[in-house]
């Protein structure tokens, strides 16, 4: 993926300068953070600004190593090779993104180890060969330690052979100029939206797995961009998405209007 | 929560309860919302915000009070070393409440809904830089406007009272050589003392040493005779047992350098000896406990109905799946050769070919071993949430538990333990790994009766061992149904604890994963942290919020044990 306009991102601390530093040296980038707190747009702007193709892949429980490198398949009578996308990140030297890397099967991570390290490799035992990443190939992951570091890790001999950069919610003046770029709407809804977005996020509540981040409060604003009533963008954008518990659906709606009225 | 039934009824309570969230994002920690009794203005004790309820208040104004109330909360100026210097004086309550309640709202101004912005006074706010500093101002001479009718009252005993209540709730039971209380008992006035025969048995514990040889003695002199339930074998079964145990009936576990387990003998009627991790010494007890199994007696109780499972089977299902490699798939990793070479063939020979052609890796074979085990020890007759025994609701969720995982196909048994001792724990069988879950199984289940102790290491050492010898499976899990209270003979909270944490790691490293359920008892976290450990553990208030959880779970048990089993 490529773009002609440096995808908006602005930046919390100095994790553009880590991960290009990183990246200079061809080493692996670990992001740990929320969900919704801006992971994958910051490669994307990172990809702009180092002039790198970016491949993304979604990682899932049932993704296997040859869904990353690449298989054969059968055209007619003969069989024919495809590369993965983590063989067409190599080959070509993109920026090779795997978004929350733990839902992956364990046997499936330890593919990119010979990657992530010194040697900047790629062993394709299908073919026979041994693949050198071509310069500026990187590696990118991403996962969220909140509601995975109970269900699953990554190994310890994955983790070491990355640099990590720590995401959280940006400080509400800077998630409010996220918010106006994003949605495009006034400084007063944009506002209250953050400081809704900032109760949340300090409620305590059982059944909230999740806070309200970046993300639903950009979702909301572009409801409201569209002309939605402020408090039915936020019922629809916040409150349903973050929960379907009954109860804790009805307490974020009074926050919802405690925040919003008016 | 009693004391909020009382005061409201359970329509404004549920109206109100709306408002948790609320509250808990202003004030920072979790809060419950209640209505105050007719007439009273708003307040809280801490724990749980009392709000006025006037008919005619907007929903604005309910929102300001709530936010007053919770910013005292936020900003500390509810502790205990200011309440103190309140009690009493309701005068002075008031002269504080004017200034601190502006500071507090201007503290957390970010966080505030505008409804409650609207109520600063910042010449107020600005005079005071802490509740210490409000609290000088209001101790003086000077006139101060008394607080605007929104902010509510502060009533510093109820505040002490509340303080005193959690203090004593973090503590747990009174002693180590203490059982727990019932409720009732520990609810009462704190300014009673602690009553019955606390204080005594503290001396001896203390004096004496809780495992020295003197206090195990007293402590179970005094347990003997106070044991209210009898249990279903009876208070001396402890020495009929270990008589009954012969050298040569006896089956052995050793620990190993690496705490690894090895087993020799079996001959599980008779029981199983297991080792003991002893704290204080930091080293294992050889042979120390024996478990025996047996089967309950055909009791009177009433059998349960199989419950519904639903909600627990959808995030279950697919827990349990093994890989395959998957021949003949449309899709796959590899060219599936033999159905290559036969499309081929298909082809050359003028047929249409099959197009599945590939190997795939999918989930399908179930492949997954479950034991539920039900701590059933005297503490789960305690009342818990709901009106119903912790006991009850424990009982419901395994009920669950078993039926969802029976109902996929996957292995399941169903034990239930309590403990006398070290050489009494028992294992009393609900459901075997080969029985069916029948009307037999749940009248077994229906008719457990709660009592004794709960020896939980042994439990578990044992748990994990039949998992191994009998589940027949690669990935298996021991899910322990418990309030976290390890308690027996010599096996005092933090030996029991340490001693419990041991087991699961034990059970951990040779691949079975651990699961610890608190279900309606109210458990303390922190509590639960300590016995459990890193294994995967939850509390919730009812078998019903199970679903909720379960399916995280359940996972991450699995995948700690799949992490040690490929050696991670």
């Amino acid at each position: 993926m490529t773009w002609t306009a440096r995808p908006y991102y602005l930046p919390v601390g100095n994790e553009e300068r880590v991960f290009k530093a990183a990246f200079g040296q061809g080493m692996s980038v670990m992001l740990k953070g929320p969900t919704g707190c801006g992971k994958t747009r910051f490669v994307e702007a990172m990809a702009f600004d180092l002039g790198r193709p970016l491949i993304t892949v979604s990682c899932h429980d049932d993704i296997s190593t040859a869904d990353l490198v690449g298989r054969f398949l059968l055209r007619g009578g003969d069989t024919e090779w495809v590369d993965g996308p983590l063989t067409r990140a190599v080959r070509g030297g993109a920026i090779c993104y795997l978004d929350e890397v733990v839902e992956a099967r364990q046997d499936t991570t330890v593919v990119i180890h010979p990657l992530a390290d010194h040697r900047r490799q790629l062993p394709i035992d299908r073919l026979g060969v041994t693949l050198d990443a071509a310069p500026g190939f990187c590696l990118v992951v991403s996962y969220n330690p909140g509601y995975q570091s109970v269900l699953k890790d990554l190994k310890d001999s994955t983790r070491q052979r990355m640099i990590a950069i720590e995401f959280g919610f940006p400080p509400a003046d800077v998630e409010e100029k996220i918010l106006s770029h994003e949605a495009g709407i006034d400084q007063e809804t944009t506002a209250r939206l953050v400081r809704l977005g900032h109760a949340i996020r300090r409620a305590q509540a059982p059944g909230l797995r999740e806070v309200a981040s970046t993300r639903v409060l950009i979702a909301a604003g572009q409801l409201v961009a569209a002309g939605l009533p402020v408090r039915d963008a936020a019922r629809a954008a916040i409150a349903g998405p973050l929960t379907d518990d009954p109860l804790i659906t009805e307490g974020l709606i009074e926050m919802i209007d405690a925040y919003l009225a008016g | 929560m009693r004391e909020r039934v009382a005061r409201a009824g359970p329509e404004s309570a549920s109206r109100l309860s709306r408002f948790q969230l609320l509250a808990s994002a202003i004030a920072g920690r979790a809060l419950d919302v209640a209505a105050a009794l007719p007439g009273e203005a708003s307040w809280t004790d801490g724990s749980t915000l009392f709000m006025a309820a006037s008919p005619d208040a907007s929903a604005a104004d309910q929102v300001a009070a709530l936010a007053v109330q919770a910013s005292l909360i936020a900003a500390g100026s509810l502790e205990a070393d200011i309440a103190r210097r309140l009690r009493g004086r309701p005068a002075l309550a008031r002269r504080y409440l004017a200034i601190e309640g502006h500071r507090a709202l201007a503290s957390g101004e970010d966080l505030l809904p505008r409804p409650a912005r609207s109520l600063i006074d910042r010449d107020a706010a600005a005079r005071a830089g802490s509740p210490a500093a409000s609290l000088a101002l209001a101790l003086g001479r000077e006139a101060i406007p008394g607080p605007p009718p929104g902010f509510g009252v502060i009533r510093p005993h109820r505040l002490l009272a509340s303080a005193d209540r959690g203090r004593a709730a973090a503590a747990g039971p009174e002693g180590p050589l203490q059982p727990r209380r019932r409720q009732a008992e520990s609810d009462r006035d704190p300014g009673d003392g602690t009553g019955d025969d606390g204080p005594v048995l503290k001396f001896f514990a203390s004096s004496v040493g809780g495992q020295g040889a003197l206090g195990r003695l007293l402590a179970r002199m005094v347990r003997l005779g106070r044991d209210p339930t009898g249990g279903p074998v009876g208070a001396g079964a402890s020495a009929k047992v270990r008589a009954a145990l012969g050298p040569g009936g006896t089956g052995v576990r050793m620990a190993g350098a690496a705490g690894m387990l090895t087993e020799t003998v079996t001959d599980r009627r008779h029981g199983m000896t297991y080792p003991e991790w002893d704290v204080y010494r930091e080293r294992y007890r050889l042979n120390w406990c024996t478990v025996v199994e047996a089967d309950p007696p055909p009791g009177d109780g009433a059998s349960l109905a199989v419950p519904d499972a639903d909600a627990l089977r959808r995030p279950l299902a697919r827990l349990g799946m093994g890989l395959d490699r998957c021949r003949r798939q449309f899709v796959g990793d590899d060219i599936d050769i033999d159905a290559t070479v036969e499309a081929r063939i298909d082809t050359l020979a003028g047929v249409s070919p099959d197009q599945a052609v590939y190997v795939d890796t999918l989930r399908r074979r179930r492949d997954l071993a479950v034991l539920v085990l039900l701590d059933i020890s005297g503490s789960a007759a305690e009342p818990g949430s709901g009106g119903k025994s912790v006991h009850e609701q424990q009982r419901a969720a395994a009920a669950m538990l078993a039926a969802a995982l029976h109902g996929l196909g996957d292995r399941v048994a169903l034990y239930a333990f309590y403990s006398q001792g070290r050489s009494a724990v028992h294992f009393v069988r609900v459901k075997g790994f080969g029985d069916d879950l029948n009307a037999l199984a749940m009248r077994r289940l229906g008719g457990l009766v709660p009592g004794a102790y709960t020896r939980l290491g042994a439990a578990i050492r044992h748990g994990a061992a039949m998992l191994e010898d009998r589940g027949g499976t690669s990935r298996r899990l021991l899910v322990v149904l418990s309030d976290g209270l390890a308690y027996d003979y010599g096996y005092e909270r933090p030996y029991g604890e340490a001693d419990s944490r041991h087991a699961l790691a034990e059970a951990r490293h040779r691949g079975t994963g651990c699961l610890c359920l608190s279900v309606g008892a109210g458990a303390d976290p922190a509590a639960l942290r300590r016995v459990f450990g890193t294994a995967a553990h939850a509390s919730v208030a009812g078998p019903g919020q199970l679903g909720r959880v379960i399916g995280p779970l359940f996972r991450a048990a699995l995948g700690s044990a799949e992490l040690r089993r490929k050696g991670g």
